[in-house]
């Protein structure tokens, strides 16, 4: 329960929606309540007149009140019926929104190597599917028990106004089963939820390794012993998905036989009232139809609350990640860059969980000097760019510009100096030129043309039907691999940094685009200071020196 | 599966009888001691009788729901057996095309989008034709015209719920790609994450962001608000029903109607039907209910069958392919003659391949992309059968004897070292498996992990570089002790370091006697060859 006490606490920021919506759930039953018991009262009313006009007495009854009293209610739940399911799935979606720029923003600060981390498929998929889980807690878990709850003790009320012996001993059963359909529920399903999501991740995971390794399976002829071994795996999974709908479903079974428990008790009591002429014969009917009535807010109660587990589980992931400690301290007074400086890693070392990535390495670069860092994949030269762009800070040691460590410097105005191209630079699922203005929000179309001539794909966008604004779809897949890279490679060239680092900025670029880019690389670089980094010194713009970043984190001068 | 489906429909009818029970029970003492005057000490029998059938009506529903997951869990799991199944026998050359995530996403949540629709919606659509029928004929038989009221409806409601679905369906349409867009907007944002703070652009997307799920829900509340009509009619059916009973019941019962049965209505069968109406409505609101479930299941079915369909096709041109070329004879060799591979719509990628290996030789195949180096390998290993010629592995047909094959990725699975060194050799033994990872050249990082073999690997093999994560793959094939092992670009992607690393554990397999092929267009590689084949960039190739 405390997992979710964060997730309450912002949906209570629409306490007023919440409130309208459960009032609205409340209007729906409460009317259908009133539909069967006045009916019922009708009913009853009619032939106990008929009775007595039978008999020969001269009696009365009043049949337009009832008459629009049971229209009335007719029309009122169809109508709050109509409005609670509108106005309660707006706020649902109201609700996903708060959800997701609240996981957005605590995310946004987390440092790179965090946020790498957990940048893998497996963890956005669980972290859109937990967030669509909590989307649901008010709708699901939070306003039909309390609907219910308002229900019974409403009925109670009005029980009571009549014949208080019943009301008591109804409004007890009834709590009871309400406790039992939503506490008990939680708690037997609780263990089997949980895990849920966990098995089902497992059982993905499983199942990409199988079609990843097909053909290595099926050349050592070993695919139908780890098919045997998945479908094992999925057998446990489906069986625990069926034990929670089994218990889902004997809680059905609970609801159906508690409340007409209580209607049958209610009967009972009242027929008894009745003969002791405590109530008349319209008032015994008309009680336990109110209580029949409550049965509608029932219903959804267990195969909601079975699945209790799985919401707390939701909550308590998005709990962990808003409370990961990776995120960049904010100096308190931050200094203003200064433009033309040297950079400089004094002592650094950075840790990988508990494996150094660097142990108390000294590197300068120069104002305005083109540093080149060569070596194998894995030897660090990303984390060398992450510490200068200031994704990362080192675990000991500090990074200068101009002597003052960039933990001082302001963050956002440090950003805008220092342009960066990543290995895995991200195009966005928008048009062409939103992503090249993410850079230059401001740059013109010729601006944007211009910048898609250094790198050699004008003519290529010229022949899109859609020109600039052609939508490049998701990861930029409309795009070819090197299109793509060139686009990333454009957005560089909007931007006015004094420091620039490159990480394999030609890598998959054909020679020919590659000599044109390396070429704008070389013009755009000569008044800046630059950090450069590949695999191979040939996959690189003109530098001044060039080190080699041996895979044990070291540093040393290059020779061909 | 289909045992279960009816058990639950029959479980469905009988929590109907049940409730039907008890209405008239509950009617029936109302009546017995309102207008008879016993008392309720004689009724005792009525009592019991009417705790019974709730009681009836609780299990009853409760068997209902149980054997309905039973029967979803039989369907699912079917389903998910044949796709397997499907995966091999599509092989890794026909799959290659797809994403293994969109697949895996494929056999986990889609097949789980079909358990509602078992579970709940089919049996429930038996529930909501026989119940209201059974409501019907009884009350029919208590009064016709009151049964005229609840027919009159029934025609309406599927009529008005499918005018209102067919227009929330073209709202749907209409939006579908700005909803997809828009669903998407915040994962892409959380992928690009990194992107967007070096552009110092995070302030700016956390606005996007809130203003996508807004339009997100703008556009979801249009087809809603079309959408809940159809719950509407049905709550309006329901309500009108109830009120239009008791109206005439109890205009009925005062005598104010005085033709067709209403003159003979009586509290207990007034009662009685006065609580069969909502009854008469209920399945089918539960129906609507879980209208979603089937919404899910036909868009996951559509795939899925989709999917499944081409099953049949591949079994058919299964036949219709000419015999597998006959094996010749040399136990001691691996021999092609006049091999041609051709996929349907590429037609033939490479023909009249001839070369003949013997045991512990290593052979290289190189040419430009697109010349038929890969479809080579995928014949030799049996994915892919042969358009011509004859392939014969050491005396043996492809695909008869295992072998041990390599690409460009290394096949890493998420648990420890020995479990990724056991999946081709799942009897080894802990002396075996280190032999294979010395061999491997793994001997000095095997010695840094603080478990040995039972040290996990990270997800996708992390925790290793790319070269380690190669030769971990290449000591799974001195472990397996295959005689042949085929390798397609095994140094392709690595830096030239991984790459010297990579090639020193090939050597050494390679020493060991054991028969390579592979397929290259790196120089260093050729230098183990025994042998080299050229492929031009599409035709003839020659020893």
């Amino acid at each position: 329960m405390s997992e979710l006490r964060p997730w309450l606490r912002l949906m209570l920021t629409r306490r007023n929606r919440l409130l309208i919506g459960a009032l609205l759930m409340a209007a729906t039953l409460l009317a259908g309540v009133g539909l069967l018991s006045l009916s019922g009262w009708f009913i009853t009313a009619t032939a106990v007149t008929s009775l007595a006009w039978a008999a020969g007495a001269a009696a009365t009854l009043d049949v337009y009140v009832p008459g629009g009293g049971i229209r009335f209610f007719a029309l009122t739940r169809t109508v709050a019926r109509y409005g609670e399911r509108l106005y309660n799935h707006d706020t649902v979606l109201r609700l996903l929104a708060d959800l997701r720029v609240s996981a957005f923003r605590s995310l946004s600060q987390l440092d790179g190597q965090t946020q790498s981390r957990y940048q893998a498929s497996q963890w956005l998929n669980r972290l859109t599917r937990d967030i669509d889980t909590l989307d649901n807690l008010y709708l699901r878990l939070l306003a039909p028990p309390l609907v219910a709850l308002l229900g019974v003790g409403l009925v109670a009320v009005f029980m009571a106004l009549f014949f208080p012996g019943a009301a008591w001993p109804v409004a007890i059963l009834l709590l009871v089963v309400l406790l039992l359909l939503t506490l008990g529920m939680a708690c037997w399903g609780r263990a089997l939820s949980d895990r849920q999501v966990v098995q089902t991740d497992h059982l993905r995971v499983r199942a990409v390794e199988q079609l990843q390794g097909l053909a290595e399976l099926q050349a050592w002829q070993v695919l139908p012993e780890h098919q045997r071994g998945l479908l094992a795996l999925e057998h446990n999974q489906s069986r625990d998905r069926r034990r929670l709908e089994e218990r889902g479903a004997l809680g059905q079974g609970l609801a159906v036989g508690g409340v007409q428990g209580a209607v049958a008790l209610t009967l009972v009591l009242t027929l008894e009232a009745y003969q002791q002429g405590l109530i008349s014969g319209p008032v015994m009917v008309m009680l336990p139809l109110a209580v029949m009535a409550l049965a509608e807010g029932f219903t959804a109660l267990p195969g909601a609350f079975v699945h209790w587990g799985s919401s707390e589980a939701a909550a308590r992931r998005l709990n962990e990640q808003q409370a990961l400690t990776g995120r960049l301290p904010v100096a308190p007074e931050s200094q203003s860059v200064v433009s033309l400086a040297a950079m400089e890693w004094q002592g650094v070392t950075v840790l990988l969980g508990t494996t150094p990535v660097f142990r108390g390495l000294n590197l300068t670069l120069g104002p305005e000097e083109k540093l080149a860092v060569v070596g194998p994949s894995g030897a660090g030269k990303s984390t060398l760019a992450a510490l200068a762009a200031r994704l990362i800070d080192p675990d000991q040691g500090q990074v200068c510009w101009g002597g003052a460590s960039l933990t001082t410097l302001d963050e956002a105005q440090w950003r805008r100096q220092v342009a960066v191209l990543t290995q895995d630079a991200h195009l966005f699922n928008d048009t062409l030129a939103a992503n090249l203005r993410l850079a230059a929000p401001m740059a013109s179309d010729g601006e944007l043309w211009a910048v898609l001539e250094k790198v050699n794909l004008k003519q290529q966008v010229l022949g899109f039907a859609q020109g600039l604004n052609t939508p490049i779809g998701e990861f930029g897949r409309q795009l070819s691999g090197g299109e793509a890279r060139r686009v990333a490679l454009a957005r560089l060239f909007l931007r006015d940094p004094v420091l620039v680092i490159l990480d394999e900025p030609l890598t998959g670029l054909d020679p020919a685009t590659a000599a044109i880019v390396r070429h704008h690389l070389n013009d755009f670089l000569q008044r800046r200071g630059a950090l450069l980094l590949a695999h191979d010194p040939e996959a690189l713009p003109a530098a001044d020196r060039t080190l080699v970043l041996s895979s044990q984190g070291k540093l040393a001068p290059f020779h061909r | 599966m289909r045992p279960w489906l009816w058990l639950s429909v029959a479980a469905g009818s009988l929590a109907g009888i049940a409730t039907v029970a008890q209405l008239g029970l509950m009617a029936w003492l109302v009546h017995e001691v309102l207008v008879q005057g016993i008392g309720v000490g004689d009724l005792a029998w009525v009592v019991v009788a009417l705790m019974v059938a709730i009681t009836v009506r609780a299990l009853a529903q409760s068997l209902q729901g149980i054997s309905g997951s039973r029967a979803a869990q039989q369907v699912c799991q079917g389903v998910r057996r044949s796709l397997l199944q499907q995966w091999a026998q599509q092989g890794p050359v026909k799959l290659a095309g797809e994403s293994s995530a969109v697949l895996a996403s494929e056999w986990v949540e889609q097949v789980d989008a079909l358990e509602g629709y078992y579970a709940r919606f089919q049996p429930q659509l038996w529930l909501a034709c026989l119940i209201p029928l059974l409501i019907l004929v009884l009350v029919f038989s208590l009064d016709w015209l009151a049964a005229l009221f609840l027919l009159a409806a029934a025609p309406l409601i599927p009529l008005f719920m499918a005018l209102v679905g067919m227009g929330a369906e073209r709202l749907n349409q209409q939006h579908f790609a700005a909803v997809s867009r828009l669903a998407g907007h915040f994962l892409d944002r959380v992928r690009g994450l990194t992107t967007l703070q070096l552009f110092g652009g995070t302030p700016d997307a956390i606005q996007q962001v809130a203003d996508a799920s807004d339009e997100y829900r703008r556009l979801n509340m249009r087809t809603l608000r079309v959408a809940f009509l159809s719950s509407a009619v049905l709550e309006f059916f329901a309500s009108v029903a109830i009120a239009v009973v008791a109206i005439y019941v109890g205009f009925g019962l005062l005598g104010y109607i005085d033709f067709g049965p209403a003159t003979e209505l009586t509290l207990f069968s007034g009662l009685f039907i006065l609580l069969l109406a909502p009854e008469f409505f209920q399945p089918l609101r539960t129906l609507s209910q879980h209208y979603h479930d089937r919404a899910a299941a036909l868009g996951a079915a559509d795939h899925l069958l989709q999917r499944l369909a081409p099953e049949v096709t591949q079994e058919l041109g299964k036949q219709a392919l000419p015999a597998p070329p006959t094996a010749l004879q040399a136990k001691d060799t691996v021999s092609v003659s006049d091999l041609a591979v051709s996929y349907p719509g590429r037609g033939v990628v490479v023909s009249q391949v001839n070369f003949t290996l013997p045991q512990g030789h290593c052979l290289v195949l190189t040419g430009p992309s697109g010349s038929g180096k890969s479809s080579i390998l995928h014949a030799l290993a049996g994915f892919i059968p042969a358009t011509n010629g004859q392939v014969s592995l050491f005396g043996e047909a492809p695909g008869v004897q295992p072998l041990a094959w390599m690409n460009q990725r290394p096949f890493l699975v998420q648990g420890t070292w020995a479990d990724n060194l056991r999946l081709a050799a799942p009897d080894a033994t802990h002396g075996e498996m280190i032999r294979a990872v010395h061999q491997a050249g793994l001997k000095a990082v095997l010695a840094h992990q603080p478990q040995g073999l039972e040290t996990p690997l990270g997800e996708g093999g992390r925790g290793l570089s790319g070269g380690q994560a190669h030769r971990l793959a290449l000591a799974r094939v001195f472990l397996s002790s295959l005689p042949l092992v085929l390798l397609d670009e095994p140094t392709q992607g690595l830096d030239a370091y991984t790459r010297q690393e990579v090639i020193a554990a090939l050597k050494t397999l390679s020493g060991a006697g054991i028969t390579l092929i592979m397929a290259t267009h790196q120089q260093e590689l050729l230098a183990m060859a025994d042998q080299h084949l050229q492929l031009p960039s599409r035709g003839v190739a020659n020893v």
